[in-house]
Order: C-alpha cells, then sequence, then structure tokens
C-alpha cells in the first residue's frame, strides 16, 4: 500500500546505461567536429566576419551571456566556442570573455528555477537568494578577473602552457597529432562530406554547422539526462551528506564531482533551489556545492578540445576551468569576501520579495537586455 | 561526504528514510521500557532520566533528518519522487515521534509519584507494558522488512489491546476508589492506547493507501488479516 507500492520504472541495465553514455560521449564529440569542419568550410574570411563584431571583450563577454541563456547551456556554448577555437576562426583572445559570459549565463536557469517559489514569500526569499549568490559570484569574478586578463593576459598565458605541455605529452594531440579518437570523430564528418560532395563551400559548411551544433545539444542533452537518472540515489545521498554534515570544501568537492557526473551545472544547482527554499539547507552550505559545480562544469569543454586540431582549443577550455578556480581562490579562502555573493544575494532577495516584478526585471534585464543591449552598442 | 558519492549501495529511494524510521521505533521502544521499568518495577526516576530524555532527543533529532531526506528526495528526483511514499514517510515519521513522547509521560508519571511497583495489579499491568513492547518490536520488523500480511494481523491484535485499554480506563473512571488509584492508572493505560494507536498507525502505510492512512477503524476489512 502506501509504502509497499512502489512506481514500477524500466530502468535500463547499468552496462545499457554505460554504453549509451560512450555513444553519446562519441556523438558530442563528433559533434564538435562538424561544428570545427563546418566552420572551415566556410571560408577564414566568412568566419572572420562573423567574429570582428565581439572582438570588443565586452562585446564577446555579452555574447557569451546570451549564447548560453538562449541555449539554456553553458556547456553546449563552451563546446562551441572550443570548436570554433579548434577550428581556428574564432581567435583565443576573443574567445576568452566569451567563455567567462558562458559562465555568467549558466546561471539562468537555477533563478529561472526559483522563481517556481514566487507566491511564497519566505520561500522565494530563500530560493532567490540561493539562485542569485550564484550570479553574484559569477558576476564578481568576471569584474575582477576579466580586466585582470586583459591587462596582464595571466589565465591565458597557463591555459596556453598547461595545453602546451598537455599536448606535448600527447593529450590532445595538438596540430600535427592524429590520436585515434581524432580518426573516429572525423569519420562521421567524412561520410556527410562525401554524402553532399560537389555543393558549394557555403552549403557543405552550413550542413555541417547545422549537424555539429544538433549532436553538441542534443547528446549534451541526452548525457544529462541519462547521468542524472542513474546517479539521482548517489546525488541524493550525497546532499543528505552535505545537510548533515554541513557545507566547507567537502561541499565544494560534492558539486564538482556531481557536476562532471551529469555535466551540467544547472542541474546541480538547480536540484538546490527547492532545497534551499524549504530551508533545509542554508544559503552557507549551499555556497560551496555552487562553486564546485562552476569548476566541474568546465570539463565538458576539456572533453570537447579532445575532438579538435589545434592547442588553443584546449588552452580555451583550461581558461574556462582556470577562470573558475582563480574566482574561488580569489572569494571563498577570506571570510569576507567569501560571504559578499551571499550577502549581495540575500538583500536582492529582500527587495525581490518586497515587489516581485522586480525580480523578473533582475532575470530578464541581466540575462537578455544589458546583453543584448551591450552587443548593440560595443559591435 | 565525497566518498558517499562513489560508495556503491542503495540507490538512494528512500532506504535511508526507512532506516532512520526503523532506529526511531527501536529508540522509542528502548524510551518506553525505561519508562514503564520506573512505574512498575520500582526503577528510579533519576537514575534512567537522562537516558529517558536522551533517547527521546534522538527520536526527535530523526524525525527532523526524515523530514530533510525528504526534501532532498523529492528535490533530486523532482517528477519521479515517490510523492505517495513521501507523505507516508512524514506520517510515519510523526507517529513514531508522538510514541516517544507518550513513554516520556508515563516517565512523567513517575516523576510525580507513582509506584505501581506493589500494586495489587501489577501482573495485569505489566502484562499490558510486556504485550506493548511487543508490538513496538513487531511493529519495527513488520515495517523494515514491508511484509502486509503481518501488518494486518498485528493490527488485528492491537484493535483487541486498544479495546482492552478502553475498558480499563472505563473501569477506572467508574472506580469508587480513591483518585490515587483510578488517576494514575487511568492515564497510563490512556498512554498505552495512545501508544498503541500510534503503532496501528504505522502498520497502515502497509496495509493503506495514503489518502487512508491512520483510518484504520473506518472499514471492518483493513482490520482482520488476509486470511480471515
Amino acid at each position: 500500500m502506501a509504502l509497499t507500492e512502489r512506481r514500477t520504472e524500466r530502468r535500463l541495465p547499468t552496462w545499457a546505461r554505460l554504453l549509451l553514455v560512450i555513444g553519446l560521449l562519441y556523438t558530442f564529440l563528433a559533434g564538435v567536429k562538424f561544428l570545427e569542419s563546418g566552420i572551415k568550410a566556410f571560408g577564414s574570411d566568412a568566419a572572420a566576419d562573423l567574429f570582428a563584431g565581439i572582438s570588443n571583450p565586452l562585446a564577446g563577454l555579452f555574447a557569451g551571456v546570451l549564447a548560453t541563456v538562449l541555449v539554456q547551456s553553458s556547456s553546449v556554448t563552451t563546446a562551441t566556442i572550443v570548436g570554433l577555437v579548434g577550428s581556428g576562426t574564432l581567435p583565443f583572445d576573443t574567445a576568452v570573455p566569451m567563455i567567462m559570459g558562458a559562465n555568467i549565463g549558466t546561471t539562468v536557469t537555477n533563478t529561472l528555477a526559483s522563481l517556481g517559489h514566487i507566491r511564497r514569500s519566505e520561500e522565494f526569499k530563500r530560493a532567490f537568494a540561493g539562485a542569485t549568490m550564484h550570479d553574484f559570484f559569477n558576476v564578481m569574478a568576471v569584474s575582477l578577473l576579466l580586466p585582470l586578463e586583459l591587462l596582464t593576459g595571466f589565465l591565458s598565458t597557463m591555459a596556453e602552457n598547461a595545453a602546451g605541455w598537455l599536448s606535448d605529452a600527447g593529450v590532445q594531440g595538438g596540430e600535427l597529432g592524429d590520436s585515434p579518437l581524432k580518426s573516429a570523430v572525423k569519420w562521421p564528418v567524412t561520410q556527410v562530406e562525401n554524402l553532399i560532395d560537389g555543393a558549394s563551400d557555403n552549403v557543405v559548411g552550413a550542413v555541417l554547422l547545422i549537424v555539429g551544433l544538433g549532436l553538441i545539444f542534443l547528446s549534451l542533452a541526452f548525457i544529462t539526462k541519462n547521468m542524472k537518472e542513474v546517479l539521482a540515489g548517489r546525488i541524493e545521498r550525497s546532499m543528505n551528506e552535505i545537510l548533515s554534515r554541513g557545507g566547507g570544501v567537502p561541499a565544494m568537492l560534492v558539486g564538482l564531482v556531481m557536476t562532471v557526473a551529469v555535466q551540467s551545472s544547472s542541474i546541480t544547482t538547480s536540484i538546490l533551489i527547492p532545497i534551499i527554499a524549504a530551508g533545509v539547507l542554508t544559503l552557507q552550505n549551499a555556497y560551496p556545492i555552487t562553486l564546485g559545480a562552476n569548476v566541474g562544469t568546465t570539463v565538458t569543454a576539456l572533453l570537447a578540445s579532445l575532438a579538435t586540431d589545434r592547442p588553443e582549443a584546449l588552452a580555451i577550455a583550461l581558461t574556462h576551468t582556470l577562470f573558475n578556480l582563480a574566482g574561488i581562490l580569489v572569494f571563498y579562502p577570506l571570510p569576507q569576501l567569501r560571504h559578499l555573493p551571499i550577502k549581495a544575494a540575500q538583500r536582492l532577495a529582500e527587495v525581490a520579495v518586497a515587489n516581485r516584478v522586480l525580480a523578473l526585471t533582475y532575470v530578464v534585464g541581466t540575462f537578455v537586455i544589458v546583453p543584448l543591449v551591450g552587443i548593440v552598442l560595443l559591435r | 561526504m565525497v566518498l558517499e558519492f562513489f560508495r556503491r549501495g542503495a540507490d538512494g529511494r528512500l532506504e535511508a528514510v526507512e532506516s532512520k524510521v526503523g532506529q526511531m521505533l527501536s529508540d522509542a521502544r528502548h524510551s518506553f521500557d525505561l519508562a514503564a521499568s520506573t512505574v512498575l518495577a520500582g526503577a528510579d526516576p533519576s537514575v534512567v532520566g537522562d537516558d529517558v530524555h536522551t533517547t527521546d532527543k534522538r527520536i526527535n533529532a530523526l524525525e527532523r533528518e526524515v523530514r530533510r531526506d525528504l526534501v532532498v528526495h523529492v528535490s533530486v528526483h523532482t517528477a519521479r519522487a515517490d510523492l505517495p511514499m513521501v507523505l507516508a514517510y512524514m506520517a510515519v515519521a510523526k507517529d513514531v515521534e508522538r510514541i516517544g513522547d507518550y513513554a516520556k509521560n508515563i516517565y512523567d508519571l513517575a516523576t510525580q509519584g507513582t509506584d505501581l511497583s506493589g500494586a495489587e495489579d501489577l501482573e495485569q499491568l505489566d502484562s499490558y507494558c510486556q504485550r506493548t513492547s511487543l508490538l513496538i518490536a513487531q511493529t519495527a520488523q513488520t515495517f523494515l522488512d514491508r511484509a502486509t500480511p503481518e501488518a494486518r494481523r498485528y493490527l488485528a491484535e492491537a484493535d483487541v489491546l486498544l479495546k482492552e485499554y478502553d475498558d480499563r480506563i472505563d473501569e477506572c473512571v467508574a472506580s469508587d476508589r480513591p483518585s490515587s488509584y483510578g488517576v494514575p492508572r487511568a492515564l497510563f493505560y490512556r498512554y498505552l492506547k495512545r501508544i498503541t494507536a500510534h503503532l496501528m498507525n504505522v502498520l497502515t502505510a502497509l496495509t493503506m493507501p495514503v489518502d487512508r492512512l491512520a483510518y484504520y477503524d473506518e472499514a471492518e476489512q483493513d482490520r482482520l488479516p488476509l486470511d480471515e
């Protein structure tokens, strides 16, 4: 009866799930290869025109925000950026602010999730603060690290050095390398190219681009869905552990591991929102999970770089990781700085509860209007 | 904490909650046995008091943990969360927490001066206590085993006990003896009855759908073993 009638679920056996994930990862990498080849097929002039408008770093940042908001996934955006850098058509320096923008854009999902509690004041206050502390952290990290990066290039230098070492070590293969993985993901691209042999460069480019974007989007969506189903029990256990033992660095690692496993920081951070809204998880304990998710989500771009030819693609993926690690190193160790995003989010939540229209205005303004206006004005 | 993610084990489908409710029942029995010993066996309330209160606090803490776990379950599984089960566990945890409270009420009787260790009806009182204590243990095992036929059998047995407790309370109320005789017994039987009723509520989680939890006395067929 109430406790004896379990829902019957058709669940795939573990080996089938594993095969499915391997297949989806292959599809994802093939998607990156399609994208890279599609851009190349357009020719360098067309690609240069496409990205000329966002050579301004702020425009690039806003483009990263907006693209991520539109596809609701920083993984899709960063994988695409990696593919574009890998094709040699998106300059590495232009891509750096875009990848930081993707970091900001990805927080829209849990902010939207928090709006589900808008009718219940106390719940909404907690949920909105829980969602926007992620926004504040990312905005603060970008506000500090982007100018610093533009002035000194410290992130890109570190990333390029690391990419150089990794390429030399054969991890990515580099421009001249031809690993079995790259040959495998090149195969479907060659098949599609053979199918449309004789078409103009623009047609070939458009077909490969559309197939690539579609494969990246779908494979990531299915990987996330599949892994969330497989790992729901483990996620539940880990969350219970955090609730009983508190946050801190272990919670950050849980956030990282969960996000790497489901390939989506939005899943990790959105799971937190109803728990925070219910008052069961404090902002202080949820905060490190969110930061861990920020780092965990960079694994997708690192994976995507495996399918590309140029070390710059690996370097931009590493920049994403280093940027998030640097943000944590700057803002987390000192309590005064650590609590800034939480306090700002709590203050914003109080305002949002007093005037719910402001909450909606904040979401639309931060994630749509400001980036859109920024791109228009700065391009 | 991080290793928990990699640990093989239950798939998180509320097994932890089930185990915590089992622990709550075990603690409730311990608390009840201690409290009963102060009223019926002459145990010194000041000696067992700490244990009774500590156990009660542990039961309350476990109830709060169960609630948190259920919120996490719903948040993680969202549309796939087993909502009837979640609601049932919420109800069951509350019932077990109440058993802990009634055990404390029995202990309070002793601290207020009730000592029935030399009473003429000690044998009867002790027999009821043992049956109640056993019923807590049986409920815990049945709950953990999800054994619906046993749940129906224990519901039927508990139903008989409830009627007997009512009869004993009626006797106390109608008694011509002084209030120092009737009041402690009436309260004692009342607490035993409430504990039994809460155990029956727990058992109904194995025999009834969520909307009829705890309404074991409204349809005769819900109170009988399957083979009757």
